[in-house]
């Protein structure tokens, strides 16, 4: 898949929707996080498989299972879970 | 303060989930089953064990397997050894294995689907997470009965035989059965039985010595100081002896009689708090037991009710409740009967299961019999005989 722009990658509210629930969860297989944010399941697969070309998440498979987390030692996933941290915690306040 | 006006000073000491740092009179037991896992310090990928705990109810099969089991986590972590102990309760799965091998996979993955996917494909899947995290577990089947009911020889052979299907790749599971029977091994096949039999932690059920040793201890570290009389810990150990060496039994009685303690404001567990939590366990004396009773038996039942209510001990010689029953049968104006009368009271009360006897070698002249009261409350007792006994005079005078 080709690279895509910052602004096109945060530009999807899917995958905006995405990436907080797996920053509040941690690791969740597809047809879980298509539930939660209420897509159908190839449209989820679809944003996921953006979202792990850019280096934010990784999949890992079990069996017939696929589960999406951040991405181990990458700096974008990093960059992203503290702005979603920062972004969570100046919102209580 | 919570427990400002309370007997206790931490009860969940006494709670049926707390694991004291060291289980008196299981020391041999817990150093044999580190004997068993010690190759986990050494060769954690190349060897994997399997050992069974059995003993009956309260011998402390499922503490053993949790101190064990935290204290050998500890160590491995300490020497940078990736190793979890998981302790499963067959029954709360139903003695499902898929159902207890989905609730593992969720210790390591805690969104993992529930639904859907067979035995075989959840350990498949388990063993993969264990190989990416490099991690050995040891799993403790408690009430592991459950499951071979459930499930039968086909699934205990396989789980026995777990790392036998993955050839040349990192040992990852050990197993701790833990089980009260043993016999229900017999009913598997000869080679589930023969890998299952070798290694074996058997807990002997604790005499009342042992069960004293560990209320002692319980109750240093959940009562105030001089909170518990001896007596009191001597008949509870009694009564955890009486129900197979049942420690855990002998616990909960002495939470109990603490509770009743707090209840009625004392600040000493004595025998009444004790035998009014054992009334709430057992079934208590009925009125119809009472009322079944002739004149004189009631006389000299509330000759040990009153004795018992003023004496806070937890027996008595039959002298000491015959001086009691003398000053009952004045009040009632009722000539007492003689010893060889006596007697038979006393073995016609036991009988009923309302007091307990026992013959000690109490003085130089021999021995003698000593009266307890041990399940009834008798200020409860005394309450019943009394209004049992009035009736019973009052028709006396009638005719």
């Amino acid at each position: 898949m080709k690279s895509m722009k910052f602004e096109e990658v945060f530009s999807s509210k899917p995958r905006m929707k995405i990436l907080k629930i797996i920053s509040r969860l941690g690791t969740l297989n597809v047809s879980d996080i298509a539930r939660r944010i209420k897509l159908n399941y190839s449209t989820t697969n679809q944003h996921l498989k953006v979202l792990e070309s850019e280096k934010i998440l990784q999949q890992r498979v079990y069996g017939r299972i696929r589960m999406y987390r951040f991405k181990d030692a990458s700096p974008r996933a990093i960059a992203v879970q503290n702005l979603l941290d920062v972004w969570e915690q100046t919102s209580v306040q | 303060m919570l427990y400002a006006n309370s007997v206790f000073k931490d009860e969940s000491k006494l709670d049926i989930n707390y694991v004291p740092k060291a289980l008196p009179h299981r020391e041999k037991e817990y150093r044999l089953l580190m004997e068993f896992f010690n190759f986990l310090f050494q060769f954690s990928e190349k060897m994997s064990q399997r050992v069974i705990i059995t003993g009956d109810v309260g011998t402390g099969k499922t503490a053993l397997s949790n101190r064990f089991g935290a204290d050998i986590t500890l160590q491995a972590n300490k020497k940078k050894i990736k190793l979890k102990y998981i302790h499963v309760n067959c029954r709360e799965y139903r003695g499902k294995i898929s159902l207890i091998l989905q609730h593992i996979l969720t210790i390591f993955q805690a969104n993992f689907p529930k639904r859907g996917y067979s035995s075989e494909e959840v350990l498949d899947m388990l063993f993969q997470i264990l190989d990416e995290e490099a991690t050995h577990i040891i799993l403790a089947l408690d009430e592991f009965d459950t499951l071979i009911k459930n499930e039968g020889s086909e699934t205990v052979y396989k789980l026995t035989r777990l790392q036998e299907m993955r050839s040349n790749k990192p040992q990852r599971i050990s197993l701790l059965f833990i089980l009260r029977d043993l016999a229900l091994i017999n009913d598997l096949d000869e080679s589930s039985k023969s890998t299952l039999q070798r290694n074996i932690v058997n807990l002997k059920k604790y005499d009342i010595n042992q069960l004293v040793d560990i209320l002692n201890e319980r109750v240093d570290m959940s009562f105030n100081l001089y909170a518990v009389n001896d007596d009191v810990i001597n008949s509870i150990a009694e009564f955890g002896y009486s129900e197979s060496g049942n420690a855990r039994f002998a616990i909960d009685l002495l939470w109990r009689a603490g509770k009743y303690a707090d209840a009625n404001n004392k600040r000493v567990v004595g025998m009444e708090c004790l035998r009014e939590a054992v009334s709430s366990i057992f079934p208590s004396i009925r009125k119809s037991e009472i009322d079944s009773l002739t004149l004189h038996e009631k006389l000299f039942l509330l000759a040990i009710a009153r004795f018992f209510n003023y004496n806070d001990v937890a027996c008595a010689s039959i002298s000491e409740i015959e001086e009691s029953y003398e000053i009952v049968c004045e009040e009632y104006s009722e000539k007492p009967n003689s010893h060889t009368q006596i007697w038979k009271y006393v073995q016609l009360l036991s009988a009923l299961g309302i007091i307990k006897i026992k013959v000690r070698s109490a003085s130089k002249r021999g021995r003698s019999t000593f009266i307890s009261l041990p399940t009834i409350p008798s200020n409860e007792l005394e309450k019943e005989l009394n209004a049992s006994l009035r009736k019973k005079v009052s028709e006396k005078h009638e005719i």
